[in-house]
């Protein structure tokens, strides 16, 4: 039930955002507005870690009999092409558009992976189905954080607080950039690793981006 | 020989030499095999490894840390093992890599070589504990005079929060000074909490602690002390108010069950109900006095006294004859409770101001009729109206004053009939119906009750309203009164009053007449032995009459009637509306008393009879004269044409 209202968050806080609340005049309206919108994604995004910390924990736990396994150090993600900061300062350092644009770019690289994930999931009869609905939800609930980040973004420009730079990552080169075969070698293990810190980074940076942009809310 | 020997002893030698060296080799060896116990990173910006070291093989033992980055082959060595004490190795921030996984492993290493840990893999993320909360304050806040612990703190100062690289959930925990459970309390992300229900006097022990998004909990932070003041006087004076309110309520309602005790005993236990005669004291009754009791019965206005004007005009006997069983019994006395006032056969109607119209007999035409002509001779009659009205009233307060009740006893062995008071109760009522204005139909009764008295054929008919046709005897003796013309020199003072007697006795007639006239009744020979004489006539050309005693005496509830003329009956009417009386012979007596008086003329006949025998003593009346009698009544209504309105 929970993770169906979280998911009904972010569908809500793309209808909301389609019919203006405020007025061109209040500004103030605006910026409580898109703390709400900061802070909705950033509910929805935590709930997202949140599950692939399950997911994975499961994993370790049935399938990996021994946790640290000296030689696994390649373990290499497909979205280790993307450059993300990896401290606190890189990340402060990063402009609001470029911190941006990772987050996207990551949230539209891992759209594929993760419902093929749910796909092989539901197809394990290891599996419980309480972990293939959790595989599920986390596909669905990733499609909708990107959206619900893209009109974050489309606000933020809006408002001027960022430039139109940043691109339009929904568009269909942006998805084919992502579309490569590399996560079809990663195993499934090695997935649910990476999305788990994946998600752990657009957790964080959509907070130090609110942060900087509506630091008066709640930082 | 001696070459053995020799052998022998450079073996031993060498074996000795061996033995040495390895008794000193237990003593020192490879370090033993460290650990990474636990590496812990406060702000997710540097971290820190701790080791344990294993034995140390009896040599000194180095030990050093390295590491390896994720996806490369380099190998570090740890660059601070001092600054987070022995056996660790501090990461600062540029050597601090988030979202990297970490390679670490210890190695121990002395003279003798070089021992090597398990490798740890960690990513910095995921082992952040923080410092505990800063800056705890712990006040006692009121909120509508009951107090509240108010506790605020804030974020170790290493911790950014306010730039959102972490985001810290707080939690505290409070307990009495002295006691061992502890009340946790989940505050999230706000640094501000307030505790409730809290015990009154009671020293608190507070600490705060807090956690990352996924992490560890800090430690507590060092307790705080708070004592939380009395309220315990107010804890009582609520009491006491509610004590106070209760107890009130119940004084309340005792009082309100006492008062109403008397209406709840009679709820329960009804009393049983005495007797409820109006008038009826039981006191008296206790006392034992029946005279008294009864006495009280008796109503003492009844019958009502008249004024003393009247008490000369009134009449004080009259005889009246009634025929057959209506016999009406008029006594002095008051005491009428025996049966002599009992009528015979003939139930009583109490309400006497019924006529005989009620009685489905002849006269219901006749009264109507009667009605009718009595409207016409009102405007007549008005003039002398009053004076009858006088008359009348002087009549009635005299009969009245003989009479109680309103029987009609049609006792056959009284020959006389009284029926003067009783008749003349009601009569107030009406007046001189025909010459007042009363309701028409209750004169029409009165004319009708006085019709029925004269014809002997209806007699049976008013039978079952006696108490009517004593109102018609009376009306009849009145008549007759009127009429009669015993004393002529009474009616023939003067010329006006004689007018005015004529009017008047034409109005009586008339109105007997009337009531006579359509029913062609015989007068009966109902004879009036007491006369009214004029008296006088007033300035108002009213005639007041004077009761003239009867030569008889006056005894004891008897009236006597005088043998004379009767002239109240009306024989008819002719086409010129002049009334036909008929002059009728008395002969009859009729007496109250147990025919005593049989004397009076030769036709006596018992009193008991006397009713029965009016009709016969009617027959042997003389017959109609239709002239004028010396009685001017009944010749002036002959001479004197009713005018018809």
């Amino acid at each position: 039930m929970r993770q169906s209202a979280r998911l009904q968050t972010i569908l809500d806080l793309t209808a909301v955002d389609a019919a203006p609340l405020c007025t061109n005049a209040q500004a103030g309206c605006h910026v409580l507005s898109l703390a709400n919108l900061f802070d909705r994604v950033i509910q929805h995004s935590a709930r997202m870690h949140g599950i692939s910390n399950d997911l994975h924990s499961e994993f370790e736990l049935y399938f990996l009999p021994s946790k640290n396994q000296i030689g696994r150090v390649s373990r290499n993600c497909h979205t280790s092409s993307i450059l993300t900061p990896n401290g606190k300062e890189n990340a402060q350092r990063m402009a609001r558009e470029e911190l941006t644009e990772v987050i996207l770019k990551l949230l539209v690289a891992w759209r594929d992976p993760l419902w093929h994930f749910h796909q092989s999931m539901a197809h394990h009869h290891d599996f419980n189905n309480f972990s293939s609905n959790k595989s599920l939800e986390m596909s669905d609930m990733v499609h909708e954080l990107r959206k619900g980040v893209q009109k974050v973004v489309e606000k933020m420009q809006m408002l001027g607080i960022i430039s139109n730079s940043v691109s339009n990552l929904a568009s269909p080169e942006a998805l084919l950039a992502s579309d490569s075969a590399e996560w079809r070698l990663m195993k499934d293990y090695d997935l649910l690793y990476c999305f788990r810190r994946d998600s752990n980074k657009v957790q964080n940076y959509l907070k130090i981006l609110k942060c900087r942009i509506v630091p008066e809310h709640g930082c | 020989m001696m070459k053995k020997f020799g052998e022998v002893i450079l073996l031993l030698l060498l074996l000795l030499l061996f033995f040495v060296p390895h008794a000193e080799g237990t003593r020192y060896s490879l370090p033993g095999k460290p650990a990474l116990t636990r590496c812990r990173s406060p702000e997710k910006e540097t971290f820190t490894c701790w080791w344990e070291p294993g034995s140390d093989g009896g040599l000194p033992t180095t030990y050093a840390l390295y590491y390896r980055k994720e996806n490369s082959e380099t190998v570090y060595e740890c660059p601070d093992y001092h600054t987070a004490g022995k056996n660790s190795c501090f990461f600062n921030k540029n050597d601090t890599s988030i979202w990297v996984n970490y390679n670490i492993t210890v190695v121990a290493s002395n003279a003798l070589g070089s021992t090597f840990s398990d490798p740890v893999d960690i990513d910095v993320v995921y082992i952040v504990k923080p410092n505990p909360p800063e800056k705890v304050a712990v006040t006692v806040m009121e909120d509508k005079g009951w107090p509240f612990l108010r506790v605020s703190w804030e974020p170790p100062h290493k911790a950014d929060t306010r730039s959102g690289w972490i985001t810290l959930i707080y939690e505290l925990r409070v307990k009495l000074d002295g006691e061992n459970e502890w009340e946790m309390h989940l505050a999230g992300q706000q640094k501000m909490f307030n505790i409730f229900s809290l015990r009154s006097g009671g020293r608190y022990l507070v600490q705060v602690r807090c956690k990352p998004d996924h992490g560890f909990w800090s430690e507590w932070s060092s307790a705080s002390h708070i004592k939380v003041p009395d309220y315990f006087h107010r804890e009582r004076s609520v009491w006491i108010l509610i004590t106070v309110f209760f107890a009130f309520i119940f004084l309340i309602v005792s009082w309100c069950i006492h008062i109403n005790s008397h209406s709840l005993k009679h709820c329960i236990l009804p009393p049983v109900p005495g007797p409820k005669i109006r008038g009826f004291d039981k006191q008296l009754l206790k006392n034992g006095k029946s005279e008294d009791i009864f006495s009280a019965l008796v109503v003492s206005d009844f019958p009502p006294t008249s004024s003393s004007n009247y008490e000369d005009l009134l009449v004080e006997y009259l005889e009246v004859y009634i025929p057959e069983e209506q016999e009406l019994i008029l006594e002095e006395s008051k005491d009428l409770h025996d049966g002599c006032l009992k009528p015979k056969g003939s139930t009583f109607d109490s309400d006497s101001g019924r006529g005989s119209c009620d009685s489905h007999t002849l006269l219901m035409d006749k009264c109507g009729e009667a009605k009718d002509d009595e409207q016409q001779t009102d405007q007549d009659g008005s003039q002398t109206g009053s004076e009858a009205q006088r008359q009348q009233a002087a009549w009635e307060q005299e009969a009245l004053t003989y009479a109680h009740e309103d029987m009609i006893s049609p006792d056959m062995s009284s020959g006389r009939v009284k029926t003067w008071p009783s008749v003349f109760s009601p009569l107030p009522q009406y007046s001189l119906s025909p010459l007042s204005q009363p309701s028409s139909l209750e004169t029409a009764k009165q004319h009708c009750l006085s019709d029925s008295l004269f014809p002997p054929a209806s007699l049976s008919s008013y039978l079952t309203q006696p108490g009517q046709s004593t109102k018609e005897a009376l009306r009849s003796s009145y008549s007759d009164f009127c009429s009669s013309n015993k004393q002529p020199h009474l009616l023939h003072p003067q010329p006006d009053a004689r007018h005015h007697l004529q009017a008047h006795s034409d109005v009586n007639i008339s109105s007997i007449g009337h009531k006579e006239a359509p029913a062609g009744l015989q007068l009966p020979t109902v004879q009036s032995t007491e006369y009214v004489e004029v008296h006088t006539v007033n300035e108002d050309d009213m005639v007041l009459l004077h009761p003239v005693p009867s030569g008889h005496s006056h005894g004891k509830g008897c009236l006597q009637m005088h043998q004379g003329e009767d002239y109240s009956k009306v024989n008819g009417v002719d086409k010129n509306n002049v009334l036909l009386l008929q002059r009728d012979v008395i002969e009859e007596q009729v007496d109250m008393c147990p025919c005593e008086n049989q004397d009076m003329n030769g036709a006596t006949e018992s009193c008991c009879t006397s009713a029965q025998k009016s009709i016969p003593c009617i027959h042997t009346t003389l017959p109609v004269q239709e002239e004028k009698a010396v009685n001017g009544y009944v010749d002036t209504a002959t001479m004197f044409p009713l005018p018809i309105h």
